[in-house]
């Protein structure tokens, strides 16, 4: 007898969620489409990703928030199985209750302990229309709220930029400012590769009660405003 | 290798995580163990956290094995009562914490950080280099103590082979976050357990590698009492020949992470 001792061998999940912003303004100047057009390009190097490193299994989930928030994808779904149905606009900017959503699955359980850490982007172009303190605060007591990574996209100008670094709750890292469909797309794939990447593979950290133990990568430029931006 | 003569004997052993093969990176955990006397088996077992910062973590695990046997050596040869709770709790922590930072230090002065390596810490401790875990069992005929500074497992395997842990696990500490042996007053991050009734059948060692392979505790737990039945019908020897293959199938299949399992048992 050589059979190997304990019980069922798993690989840690890693639960990638975006919360993506679908308010009224989204509609403007294609936002809407280039977000849209942004997650479709970065599945296929999102599978890479997950394909170079086996023992993560990752996990895609996706939340929209207009009046109100919803699961719009909510079932944890492996990225070979993920299609992207396209996000819609229309309503208010209800950023607060989609905290408190995403944090009714980021409690243990359903989350395990042994869980990496879960990647969380936040994508908006406006600013909270409800409580976002509370939502915030909400998510900030869990444990794997507080350990997760967070990442933020800013969309044009008129984004609330300290809502947005709250949300981040780490002064090294900014929100990224996408000002046209190109850096939207450039900050999307950045997310769902570079970030997914280090998430599926962190070393232990010093315990540190604000930060994720995940080693990021580096930042890609903020490119500056120029003529040829639309938003 | 299995000591004969021991009341406790130990075998063990440490496997390269399939992440870390895939990636170029070293082993970055430790393990050692010793006998005082026949009657004193100590264990001691050490994850360095490899985090960008803590580039010389492999030099830390085994600095930190190192350290700790000789310290629970040295305190078995001393006058001291090792069961005195101020020795358990407070004194052999600190001295532990203590003589590893000398050390850490010693070795920096032997072999000075490049400028790369002072960019990666920007400007913290330079100790914070070397961050480490540490599990140790001291293990003798009339009672157990068990220490642990961050991460990783302590099993105790009854002799109705129920699994528990030694010391339960710290739930402030998810998502890779451990207590270090690196942190200022590290000893006060200590936990500690001393057992003087109902001994164990087994004790089970292990890097959090092996526990995060598993799906949750039932399945991890069920390894103690696999392992508890195999020395019980094939004997330790059989244990020994296939550890190693057993902890690369469950690196590969599992977390990816280095794992070290140490296993203190009767035969």
């Amino acid at each position: 007898m050589s059979k190997r001792p304990g019980g069922q061998l798993a690989t840690r999940p890693l639960h990638f969620i975006w919360i993506a912003d679908c308010s009224g303004s989204m509609s403007v100047s294609g936002k809407i489409q280039a977000l849209n057009t942004a997650i479709r390009e970065a599945i296929p190097q999102m599978r890479l990703v997950a394909e170079e490193n086996p023992n993560a299994k990752v996990l895609v989930r996706a939340i929209k928030f207009s009046d109100g928030a919803e699961w719009h994808i909510e079932a944890p779904t492996q990225i070979n199985d993920l299609k992207w149905v396209n996000l819609t606009t229309g309503g208010l900017t209800d950023m607060g209750e989609a905290l408190e959503l995403l944090s009714e699955q980021l409690q243990i359980p359903p989350m395990t302990d042994r869980a990496l850490p879960p990647v969380l982007v936040l994508i908006s172009d406006g600013q909270p229309t409800d409580n976002f303190e509370k939502g915030l605060k909400t998510l900030m007591d869990l444990p794997w709220g507080k350990n997760a990574v967070r990442i933020a996209i800013a969309v044009g100008e008129y984004v609330n930029l300290e809502v947005l670094q709250q949300f981040i709750g780490n002064p090294d890292i900014k929100p990224l400012q996408a000002n046209n469909a190109e850096q939207l797309l450039k900050y999307i794939k950045w997310a769902s590769t570079a970030i997914l990447k280090s998430a599926s593979s962190p070393p232990s950290q010093l315990n540190n009660k604000q930060k994720s133990g995940v080693n990021l990568p580096k930042l890609p430029d903020n490119t500056p405003f120029s003529a040829e931006d639309i938003w | 290798m299995v000591a004969k003569k021991a009341y406790w004997q130990i075998l063990g052993a440490s496997v390269r995580g399939s992440f870390h093969y895939q990636h170029h990176l070293p082993n970055q955990d430790a393990m050692k163990w010793d006998f005082e006397s026949s009657n004193s088996s100590i264990l001691a077992i050490s994850d360095g956290h490899g985090s960008d910062k803590c580039f010389r973590s492999d030099k830390g695990a085994r600095i930190a094995v190192h350290v700790a046997i000789n310290t629970i050596k040295r305190f078995l040869a001393s006058d001291q009562n090792i069961l005195n709770q101020q020795i358990v709790s407070q004194e052999l922590p600190q001295e532990i914490a203590l003589h590893w930072k000398k050390l850490v230090r010693d070795d920096i002065q032997q072999h000075p950080f490049s400028e790369t390596e002072l960019n990666l810490l920007k400007g913290k401790s330079n100790t914070l280099a070397y961050g480490t875990t540490l599990l140790t069992v001291l293990a003798t005929q009339h009672f157990i103590i068990y220490w642990q500074i961050g991460d990783g497992d302590i099993l105790i395997i009854d002799h109705q082979a129920m699994v528990t842990r030694a010391i339960p696990k710290d739930e402030h500490l998810i998502a890779n976050q451990t207590t270090s042996l690196c942190a200022n007053a590290a000893w006060e991050d200590f936990r500690c357990y001393v057992q003087q009734e109902h001994l164990p059948k087994f004790i089970l060692l292990a890097s959090d590698g092996y526990g995060n392979s598993f799906s949750d505790d039932e399945n991890f737990f069920k390894v103690g009492s696999d392992i508890g039945k195999l020395i019980d019908s094939e004997g330790s020897s059989f244990v020994k020949e296939n550890l190693e293959s057993w902890l690369v199938e469950t690196s590969q299949n599992g977390s990816g992470d280095d794992i070290t399992m140490g296993f203190i048992f009767q035969e």
